[in-house]
């Protein structure tokens, strides 16, 4: 229902504030994560049981299979747990990496990637493969490999956009497109070279999950949730600085180091999250969106309501991308393009009115 | 509190911002930071935030000096209020007020504590703006944020509340919610303010003292009276000033002296004869269509005494209230004589300045050209029980001219000079 006030809000400010108690928001996003969690692993094809075959299995069968040593059981345990979990994973790694930049840039249109940290780990992924290192060394070569470059792609947008030691976000943003349009060239031409690593090598930049194993889990897990509780602390902070500098400043808060931190946090949480996965766009740039329309800019409560939120929207989108088109499944970063493309539009289109949010 | 700032410089680059600049605050004074634009008054504000890092001088408050303070130190003794402050994010007006407590909550784990939560009450009852509480902050009108955000400054209980031009965007009404609640703030709070305004008026109405900065230095510090003199504001502001008492609260008043300046002069000397203020706008309209202009007999004290003083025109005047003596009426019709037109403003005649009237007699008898400005419609000048009314009529019949404004004063003033 909306009252008066509500109304008002809506009409001269574009949009109504929900008044969610942070307890209760955290709470509610656990459960649906939980739930979401569950149902993702019910769903989609087996694989290492029935090669390519669709197989649907009841609650009671799921039950069976995660807790006991039933038909499934090591499928459950070393393919889609672990799946579900990356995918939770690098969900809230880029919503609340997210979340992070958007405070940082004062701009509810950045995201994790717009310090390079993408092209950064795709220039990574494509030399990888082209030198064929997954072969050569091992699994974890290409990974690692673009997990670096991402972070030096990052740190080089970081000192083109900052003067004497000083970070100015609008340099930063600008360094951050010509840095991502120099190694989107690059990575277009190594396309180009690598004709033979071709289908890899996109697949990798649509962003996917179907590599996931537990490796993977314990390698990201402690960074990402490190991340999120280091964002998560610097909240209030967080609040103060999308005031501008100087009022951040003025409440004892320090922007500068505030800044350069957050960079380096989001920069890390996205990059350990994108060298694994590849490129999933839209996660960072629409869930700290919607979550800021339903309950708020405080940070306190939108950055666990983000990261949460994150997580259900990639293991939702993981899920769709391994049943659309089963027995095969789609890379999961054309899901959320499709999905978060159009309703970003609609989104930008219904607050247009109130300015931007 | 006592704050006192020695020497305090910076440059930006290689060039000095401010320069030397020292001036010590009372504990609940009232300072208002004024000059030009660039002359350095947000950088002071800057520099006392340590927002910019001063490079000489030093800042004490109580004895303790600022930059031996940690940040969040510095957030507990100034409060910064800004010119606007604009988000385009969703915040409700709540948790604006909440950022005041960042540097009281020393540990980043804790959530608002219950001294928090009053702190936040009370600085919203203060600035009135409970009622905004959940709405969104981007909903409210440019005056009401300005409270908002003086309600975060509050939340913050700082010794020293710093406002930069509080007032800049807002409208009338809004300018005065805004100064009206910091004066208020001072007064029943007690709370030590610095504000840089840009309204000398308004700075000369609320401030106890007045700092005035030009280029980077420090003009003049004390009291607004005998800082913003016609002198200070002539070399600090270029403008040239007269300097007035406002009629309800002896504030200093400053007003822009109409610019005499208008080029061609062609010596046509006119006499007007006003008081109670309708000489004025005559006066300033013949000056500024060429005519030298003077001006009699007048008190001491009379409105139309000060508008002549101001544009700088010959006066004869009377001590206050006296009656028009014998020898300064003498004077009077030496200036009619010397003049070539008289204008007569439809000032109240009484006993005092009767005299007045026969000058025009007189002016009238030597062949001067004499012009009679009609009074506002249904408004009497008659003080004198019909005497006045009775003697203009014989002034009309005389030769006098009766015209209905000054605009046609000055038309057939100058189709006579053609």
């Amino acid at each position: 229902m909306l009252t008066g006030d509500g109304l008002q809000a809506r009409v001269r400010g574009g949009h109504r504030l929900a008044a969610w108690p942070r307890p209760l928001t955290i709470a509610v996003l656990g459960g649906v994560l939980f739930l979401s969690a569950f149902i993702a692993l019910m769903v989609g094809t087996l694989g290492p049981i029935g090669p390519g075959e669709p197989e649907e299995i009841s609650f009671s069968e799921a039950i069976d299979a995660i807790f006991t040593k039933a038909e499934y059981h090591w499928v459950f345990w070393n393919v889609r747990i672990p799946r579900v979990i990356l995918a939770g994973l690098v969900g809230a790694a880029l919503a609340c990496s997210g979340t992070a930049m958007q405070a940082v840039f004062r701009n509810s249109m950045a995201d994790p990637f717009v310090i390079g940290v993408s092209s950064g780990a795709a220039i990574g992924a494509s030399v990888a493969s082209l030198l064929g290192l997954s072969v050569a060394i091992g699994l974890f070569a290409p990974p690692m490999l673009a997990f670096v470059s991402a972070i030096l792609a990052a740190f080089a947008v970081y000192m083109l956009g900052s003067v004497r030691g000083k970070v100015y976000v609008d340099s930063l943003l600008l360094s951050g497109v010509a840095v991502a349009s120099f190694l989107g060239a690059m990575v277009s031409f190594m396309i180009y070279v690598a004709s033979q690593q071709f289908h890899q090598l996109v697949f990798w930049l649509l962003g996917s999950l179907t590599l996931a194993s537990w490796d993977i889990v314990e390698v990201l897990f402690f960074p990402i949730v490190a991340g999120a509780v280091v964002v998560f602390l610097y909240g209030r902070d967080l609040d103060a600085l999308l005031l501008g500098e100087e009022t951040a400043h003025n409440l004892g808060a320090n922007p500068e180091s505030l800044k350069k931190l957050m960079l380096f946090v989001a920069a890390l949480m996205a990059a350990a999250a994108v060298a694994f996965v590849g490129v999933i766009g839209f996660v960072g740039l629409i869930i700290p969106h919607i979550c800021r329309l339903i309950v708020g800019s405080n940070h306190r409560t939108l950055v666990p309501a983000a990261t949460l939120s994150g997580a259900v929207f990639l293991i939702w989108a993981d899920a769709l991308a391994r049943t659309v088109v089963a027995p095969t499944e789609m890379p999961v970063g054309i899901i959320t393009a499709i999905c978060g493309g159009p309703f970003f539009l609609y989104l930008l289109r219904r607050s247009s009115s109130g300015r931007g949010v | 509190m006592r704050m006192d700032i020695r020497n305090l410089s910076f440059s930006y680059g290689s060039s000095k911002v401010l320069g030397n600049v020292t001036f010590s605050v009372r504990d609940g004074e009232f300072v208002g930071i004024m000059g030009p634009n660039g002359s350095g008054k947000t950088t002071l504000l800057r520099c006392m935030t340590r927002y910019l890092p001063a490079d000489g001088g030093s800042i004490m408050v109580d004895a303790r000096p600022l930059a031996d303070m940690s940040p969040r130190e510095v957030a507990r003794v100034f409060a910064v209020v800004p010119q606007s402050s604009a988000t385009d994010f969703p915040f409700k007006v709540e948790d604006i007020v909440m950022m005041g407590r960042i540097p009281h909550i020393s540990s980043r784990l804790a959530g608002r504590a219950k001294k928090d939560s009053e702190a936040v009450h009370r600085a919203m009852e203060r600035t009135n703006t409970l009622q905004f509480s959940d709405r969104p902050f981007t909903a409210l009108s440019g005056g009401e944020r300005q409270r908002v955000i003086i309600a975060r400054a509050l939340a913050q209980e700082p010794k020293v509340l710093l406002l930069d031009e509080p007032t800049v965007y807002l409208d009338v009404s809004g300018q005065f919610e805004v100064m009206d609640l910091i004066k208020r703030l001072n007064k029943e709070q007690s709370m030590t303010i610095i504000a840089v305004l840009h309204d000398i008026n308004m700075a000369a109405r609320y401030c106890d003292s007045i700092a005035l900065l030009n280029q980077g230095r420090l003009e003049a510090y004390g009291p607004p009276n005998e800082v913003l003199t016609a002198d200070a504001i002539q070399s600090v502001y270029g403008m040239d000033v007269s300097v007035r008492r406002d009629p309800f609260t002896h504030a200093v008043y400053v007003m822009r002296r109409p610019s005499s300046t208008s080029g061609r002069r062609h010596g046509t000397r006119v006499h007007v004869l006003c008081g109670g203020g309708t000489g004025g706008p005559l006066m300033r309209l013949l000056l500024d269509g060429g005519y030298s202009v003077s001006t009699g007999v007048l008190n001491v004290l009379d409105s139309d005494f000060e508008n002549a003083s101001d544009l700088r025109i010959p006066v004869l005047a009377e001590a206050p209230f006296a009656q028009i003596s014998e020898g300064m009426h003498a004077e009077n019709l030496r200036l009619v004589d010397e003049s070539s037109v008289v204008v007569v403003a439809p000032f109240p005649v009484g006993p005092g300045n009767f005299r007045n009237l026969e000058a025009v007699e007189h002016a009238l008898r030597s062949g001067k050209k004499v012009f009679l400005l009609a009074p506002p419609q249904g408004e009497t000048i008659d003080f004198i029980g019909g005497k006045a009314d009775e003697y203009i009529k014989r002034l009309i019949s005389s030769g006098a001219i009766p015209v209905k404004d000054a605009q046609e004063m000055l038309d057939m003033i100058s189709r006579q000079e053609r």
